[in-house]
């Protein structure tokens, strides 16, 4: 299985231009919605996270901060370096605790430094934000941070469910950023969060090729998210620096959201078809919106979707078949 | 603008009608380790909760205290006695009850 993915890899290279696999920066914690005071911790690795690739050096981040309610507050000296054992090998990468206590959005921002890709010849830099709520409160996860490029989202970030979609707007220097290709990853191995390592074997299949969105005329993307994990955006040269060093600067914007698991709801078949309710004996329509609602006032709703068998609400006798809408 | 008719709904909903409105209530509070409590509030939508009615109450559903969540829907108090449980009360269906046991 590996092996075939290497060769194809390979077969690629050799017959047109060299692969290119997807670079994200990450800016992990593993709970993004919190319910009581919780210190975080945050590691800020660069790799390859759906293949569980290379893991690559970062250099010292340009900024690293997380804002509040409107404040910022800098973090970048609480940054301690730390080494990251990669599936493959190991990297330079950098830690951080923070202290979550009042409720509302937290936006962690970071602006790496550049960092040499030999293969391509570029320097990739990925300005990279990541949402944690505390208390259900939202207070201003759709702002963006003024950041040279960011993906401002128009989906609640922390609250994105698994066979749901996520929506963005891309910004370069604050204006919308059309026709830019948007990679999407899943951290595609479990992250070890003490021993700072991925874990060695990926958790699902690697897809064959890069998940790619393009910006629209907005700069907005839009992705169906297939199953639960942590899903990232990386989308690509849209900041508007163009060069670092003399060479070709491809400034980046990532973010970052966890997909839930939404249980208990109804297959999509189910939901479909709508449920329905037999009559029983003594039923009216309020004790059986009551027992299927947990709310007799909602009668009105049952009465409306079986007007068919229905004249009046009094006309209810045991043994019909309701629809319960 | 959009803050004002918001709360203006709120209050007509709290006044004279029973039925849900698409908001719930949120409210945590905190020791600030000196004597005192810190309360928050607010609505899953991002309202605001200024001017809502706070009230604490006693192991007997005494009233012990009242008062309203200031302009950036806090309250401060000072850490009662004994076991009680802060109420905050945005009318009807849109109380949240804060026992001393889930203050952080």
């Amino acid at each position: 299985m590996k092996h075939a993915v290497l060769s194809a890899c390979c077969a690629a290279t050799l017959l047109a231009v060299p692969a290119v696999q997807a670079h994200f920066q990450l800016l992990y914690t593993p709970e993004v919605m919190l319910e009581r005071p919780t210190n975080l911790d945050l590691e800020l690795v660069f790799a390859h996270p759906m293949e569980n690739g290379h893991t690559m050096d970062m250099g010292e981040p340009e900024a690293f901060f997380v804002v509040f309610k409107g404040e910022k507050t800098d973090l970048k000296d609480k940054l301690e370096p730390i080494t990251w054992r990669g599936a493959h090998n190991e990297a330079k990468a950098y830690q951080t605790g923070y202290r979550v206590t009042r409720n509302g959005d937290y936006i962690f921002a970071l602006v790496p430094a550049p960092y040499y890709e030999a293969n391509e010849d570029i320097y990739i830099q990925q300005i990279t934000k990541a949402y944690v709520n505390k208390g259900a409160m939202p207070t201003g996860w759709n702002e963006p941070l003024g950041l040279p490029t960011e993906i401002v989202p128009l989906t609640k970030p922390y609250q994105v469910f698994a066979g749901g979609t996520f929506t963005g707007q891309l910004l370069s220097d604050g204006k919308p950023a059309p026709g830019v290709e948007c990679e999407i990853e899943f951290i595609n191995t479990r992250i070890d969060q003490e021993g700072n390592a991925f874990g060695a074997e990926p958790l699902a299949e690697t897809p064959a090729t890069t998940i790619v969105a393009i910006t629209d005329p907005n700069g907005i993307f839009t992705f169906g998210v297939p199953m639960p994990g942590v899903w990232g955006f990386a989308c690509l040269g849209s900041g508007p620096a163009t060069e670092h060093a003399g060479k070709e600067l491809s400034q980046d914007a990532v973010l970052w959201i966890n997909a839930q698991a939404l249980n208990g709801g109804p297959t999509v078949g189910e939901a479909a078809q709508g449920a329905s309710y037999r009559v029983r004996d003594n039923d009216s329509l309020s004790t059986i919106s009551a027992r299927v609602y947990g709310d007799a006032g909602a009668w009105q709703r049952i009465y409306e979707a079986n007007r068919g068998q229905l004249s009046n609400p009094d006309a209810l006798m045991a043994g019909m078949e309701l629809v319960i809408p | 603008m959009n803050r004002s008719a918001r709360l203006a709904c709120g209050l007509v909903a709290g006044l004279w009608l029973s039925t849900a409105v698409a908001h719930t209530p949120l409210c945590s509070c905190y020791d600030n380790g000196d004597g005192t409590l810190l309360c928050e509030g607010g609505f899953s939508d991002g309202s605001s909760a200024a001017g809502v009615d706070v009230r604490v109450v006693d192991a007997d559903g005494g009233v012990i205290l009242e008062g309203k969540m200031n302009e950036n829907s806090e309250f401060e108090l000072d850490r009662p006695d004994g076991d009680f449980t802060i109420v905050f009360d945005a009318g009807p269906g849109h109380a949240v009850e804060i026992p001393a046991s889930a203050i952080y």
